[in-house]
């Protein structure tokens, strides 16, 4: 096959249709950075979740050696953990529960705050400091009372963290702010589809002399397509392009400079939730175009 | 070559077929004028053997197949094999008279060195030996028919279908361009021309078939356009 003519065609096609493109390129990057920014938004909430427990888990922190609240004796005892699972397991509030060890905690803690500072010889914890912990996960969020004063006072119970207090209005702007970018996200692809299906019309309109005549010498719908295809994909790529470099800048600005630094209580997404991302939009974009683009070939450039 | 067999064809919307029961039969080497009134299902006939329409009952074979049963990707192979002429010569504006006819080529994927031995030799062939570099603006009508003739024939065809060639065309140029289709037809090529001129077909003397409200009302061996002649 004589690709120059498909190049050839292609590039006229970008000169020809030079608005009409940007304005794909366009309605494409701010989409693609809002699903972009929904999967980020998302992939934090779920980060959080592991460090904080999600909305409807409360956290039981167990006796430790040496631990603050006078009650303690000492480190929790393996009865003493099994009289606590079966009152979680009796109270109707809760609907399941783990425990978590010592190591797990110190696992925990060292990502949250970088494992530099628990290396060498002087670390600022070690996995002794770390207290075991219960995890209940209850069966209806704003019911916990109940389980809370039956575990509050058992033996080996050192505190009661009810973290969903801080965590819902958290979750809440996450949750909002993720739905926000999607709503939004919908209707410019929805518009962005509209526009690469009347591109192809007006391009198919500007092209009608050459491909009426490509069909009578019996060039192959592939090769008539080409140029269409290539051009949806070259909108796609440059449209992926500006939103993978958007959502970057959020990352680099807005989470690794501000948010990390500052609010260190909470783990914050990195470069692989960015990479992750990244390829979802690497996908949506070529799909995006070349989707309407395929069925409307078929529709204007028919043999 | 070509075979009609009892094909009907009906467009969705109107009452009468464009084509009714129509069988015809038309050797490898023939020339056939197709004559009748507009509406007369001429038109319907060509697109039949180019598969742009399909028949709503009956069998077209082109070449011993029947292309009516073709998948659409074995389509373009068959264009390939017919070259296609019509009466607004269809020339691409902003190319080259030799551009023209190499974009025929170029598009169903024949290398460039091919091309620039072929297109020369069908130019010549068709007397626009010269105006390769000419825009088809800059030509007579007669000429720009040559051009699309060069192109439809550039791939060497076993069929060439003309849609009223010389519809465009005062009587002397149109003399001109029924000789150049002569001579594509003593090369071995089939040709089926579509054509209201009568003066052209008596001229001819080649083999006429009349269309009459989709029935064949006539099928004559060395025929002349009407009766009345």
């Amino acid at each position: 096959m004589q690709l120059r003519y498909v190049f050839t065609e292609l590039g006229q096609g970008l000169r020809r249709n030079v608005s009409m493109h940007i304005a794909v390129v366009l309605t494409l990057f701010v989409s693609l950075t809002l699903v972009g920014l929904g999967l980020l938004l998302n992939q934090q909430a779920d980060k959080a979740a592991d460090q904080w427990g999600s909305q409807l888990q409360i956290t039981v922190w167990l006796c430790k050696d040496d631990d603050d609240n006078p009650r303690c004796t000492g480190e929790v005892t393996e009865p003493q953990k099994e009289a606590i699972a079966q009152a979680i397991d009796d109270n109707p509030e809760a609907e399941s529960h783990y425990f978590e060890t010592k190591e797990e905690a110190f696992e925990k803690i060292k990502e949250l705050l970088g494992p530099e500072r628990f290396e060498g010889p002087n670390p600022a914890a070690t996995v002794d400091d770390m207290p075991q912990s219960a995890w209940i996960t209850l069966e209806d969020p704003n019911e916990f009372e109940g389980i809370t004063s039956a575990v509050q006072g058992l033996p080996g119970v050192s505190s009661i963290r009810d973290a969903r207090e801080v965590l819902q209005p958290i979750y809440g702007s996450i949750t909002a702010l993720k739905y926000g970018a999607w709503g939004t996200a919908a209707f410019l692809v929805l518009a962005a589809l509209m526009l690469v299906a009347n591109t192809i019309r007006l391009a198919a309109l500007a092209r009608r002399r050459e491909i009426g005549i490509m069909r009578l010498v019996g060039a192959s719908t592939l090769y008539i397509a080409l140029p269409f295809l290539l051009e949806a994909i070259v909108t796609a790529v440059v449209g992926v392009g500006l939103a993978a470099g958007a959502l970057g800048a959020f990352m680099w600005f807005g989470i690794h400079e501000r948010a990390a630094t500052g609010l260190t209580f909470m783990p914050w997404i990195g470069l692989p939730e960015y990479t992750t991302t990244v390829l979802a939009i690497g996908v949506l974009g070529p799909v995006l175009t070349l989707l309407p683009t395929l069925l409307l070939t078929r529709k204007y450039l028919k043999v | 070559m070509i075979r009609f067999e009892k094909v009907t064809k009906t467009y969705p919307g109107s009452g009468s077929p464009a084509l009714d029961q129509v069988s015809v039969d038309v050797e490898k080497g023939e020339f056939v004028f197709l004559v009748g009134q507009s509406g007369s299902g001429k038109s319907t006939a060509l697109r039949l053997v180019l598969r742009e329409a399909r028949p709503t009952s009956g069998r077209v074979y082109v070449a011993g197949k029947e292309i009516n049963r073709l998948a659409g990707w074995k389509v373009p192979r068959l264009r390939r094999q017919i070259g296609t002429v019509f009466q607004d010569f269809r020339l691409l504006p902003n190319k080259s008279v030799g551009e023209n006819v190499a974009f025929a080529l170029q598009v169903i994927g024949r290398s460039r060195a091919d091309i620039r031995s072929v297109v020369p030799e069908t130019l010549e062939l068709v007397g626009l030996e010269g105006k390769a570099d000419r825009m088809p603006d800059e030509l007579s009508g007669g000429e720009q028919q040559r051009v699309a003739i060069a192109r439809a024939f550039v791939n060497r065809p076993m069929i060439l279908i003309a849609d009223e060639p010389t519809g465009n065309l005062d009587p002397s140029t149109s003399v001109g361009i029924m000789k150049l289709l002569d001579r594509i037809n003593r090369t071995g090529t089939t040709v089926v021309m579509a054509t209201h001129d009568h003066g052209i077909v008596d001229q001819m003397r080649k083999r006429v078939i009349e269309l009459e409200d989709g029935r064949v009302v006539r099928d004559q061996a060395r025929g002349a356009y009407g009766f009345q002649h």
